[in-house]
This record gives C-alpha cells, sequence and structure tokens, in this order.
C-alpha cells in the first residue's frame, strides 16, 4: 500500500530515520578507517547491517502509511 | 500584478514547502549511498592507499640498492610493486634500515624524510620512524611499512610488514 504523497510522517517516524542515517555515517568512517588499516574481515557483515538499515529506511519513505498523520 | 508574475503564475510559498516524506526520502536516499560505498570497499580489488591486498599472491624480493649508497640519517626514494608504489628507504642515525610507503595516511601526500622523522608537508603531519606511527599532526595511522634487509653488500626489500596496531594516545605529543 503506497501512501498518498501528500502524507505527512510522523515527529517519532523522522526521528527513527535521523538516528538511522547517523549510525549509517558512523558505520562508514569506522569500516572506512578499518579497510585503511587493512582490516576487512568485516566488510561483509558491516554491508548486511548497512543494508537492513537501508531496508528499514526505505520502508518508512515509502511503504510506511501507519506511521503518517493525516494533515 | 507585476508582468513577471503573470509570466509566471506559481505560489511560490507552496513551491518552497518541503515535506516530511520528500525530506525522508532523501535521507534514505543517504542512507542507501553508505551501504552502496561500504558494497564498494567489499567488491573493490584494488587496495585503498596502496597498501597490499590481503591474501593476494607476494611480489618478489627486490634489491633496491647497493648498502653503501645510503649513509646514516638519509634515505633513498624506490617503487616496489610497481610504478605508482612509491617507498621510502631509510637509514636511521643508528645505521638501521627501514622503508615506508610515501603515502600519507592522512590525505596520501607523499611523506619526506627529514633527518630525524618522517614528515607529510601538506598538514604537517609527523611520523616517527622506527615503526611509522604518527606522532604530530592530523595523521591517525601508522603509514604502511616494507621488510627490507642488507645482504651482500645491498639493500633488499621482501615484502610488506603487517600493520602495527596504534599505540595508546599518550605517544602522540
Amino acid at each position: 500500500m503506497t501512501p498518498s504523497p501528500n502524507a505527512q510522517l510522523t515527529t517519532a517516524a523522522l526521528v527513527l530515520v535521523l538516528v538511522v542515517v547517523l549510525v549509517q555515517l558512523y558505520l562508514f568512517e569506522t569500516v572506512l578507517s578499518a579497510v585503511l588499516d587493512g582490516q576487512r574481515g568485516l566488510l561483509p557483515g558491516a554491508f548486511c547491517v548497512s543494508a537492513v538499515f537501508t531496508a528499514l529506511v526505505l520502508f518508512i519513505a515509502l511503504k510506511l502509511p501507519s506511521l503518517d498523520r493525516r494533515p | 500584478m507585476p508582468h513577471w508574475k503573470k509570466a509566471f503564475p506559481l505560489d511560490l510559498a507552496e513551491e518552497a514547502h518541503f515535506g516530511r516524506r520528500e525530506f525522508v526520502r532523501f535521507l534514505a536516499l543517504v542512507s542507501a549511498g553508505f551501504t552502496a560505498g561500504i558494497g564498494y570497499l567489499a567488491l573493490r580489488r584494488r587496495p585503498l592507499e596502496g597498501a597490499p591486498e590481503p591474501g593476494r599472491g607476494l611480489a618478489p624480493p627486490i634489491q633496491i640498492c647497493d648498502a653503501s649508497e645510503v649513509a646514516p640519517g638519509s634515505s633513498r626514494l624506490f617503487t616496489y610493486r610497481d610504478a605508482q608504489d612509491r617507498c621510502l628507504l631509510i637509514r636511521t642515525p643508528k645505521g638501521e634500515l627501514r622503508a615506508y610507503r610515501q603515502t600519507c595516511t592522512h590525505l596520501g601526500c607523499s611523506v619526506r624524510w627529514d633527518g630525524r622523522r618522517l614528515e607529510c608537508p601538506c598538514h604537517h603531519g609527523f611520523f616517527e620512524v622506527e615503526r611509522g606511527f604518527p606522532v604530530q599532526g592530523p595523521p591517525t595511522r601508522p603509514l604502511s611499512a616494507l621488510n627490507v634487509i642488507e645482504k651482500g653488500g645491498g639493500i633488499w626489500v621482501l615484502g610488506d610488514l603487517p600493520k602495527p596496531t596504534l599505540p595508546n594516545e599518550e605517544t602522540r605529543s
């Protein structure tokens, strides 16, 4: 079910997305530092975690009408 | 009504409105960008900063120069794996041999030997010569070190040394 384009997200959903993106930023910075130090073993796990976060944000942004607060 | 408003009948206040959902979609794009970046790092074959790719073939030992060509306290430039892999051979004032890649671990400038320690001239980062740890300035990671030996009157590079763990913060001045 696709939400209407004019539907607003609740503040909780907005804050959740902001927190997830900040975690993504921290994760990317950590992974980059580790790769520069020659530690590549954590890349698959970090990619999976990052993909889950992205899927969550995409779900909230595109497919979650239950969090909408109709104006 | 001005002529330009007749020509462009737009409600500017409405046009400037940026809804929450659009903002969250933008954040979703940013999040996807981070994921793509990590995926790129995982798939990238060439190592960052010219560091060796773990598990790949070792480069053969090569002779850099004659031992007599590097006096104590001096340095010499050489290339190792390819023409882009620029490295710095140093004979410390004590007479010990050290070799590091020239790439600064901050933003990739070329480090140089100033007779006492390694200096990155771009942002005034300094590395100590014994193990390549950063001691001053913006770099936080040690230089990529090479294993060099003196044998048969020549100086040979045998391969890469593993990255040492960072010392405690008190080693930084």
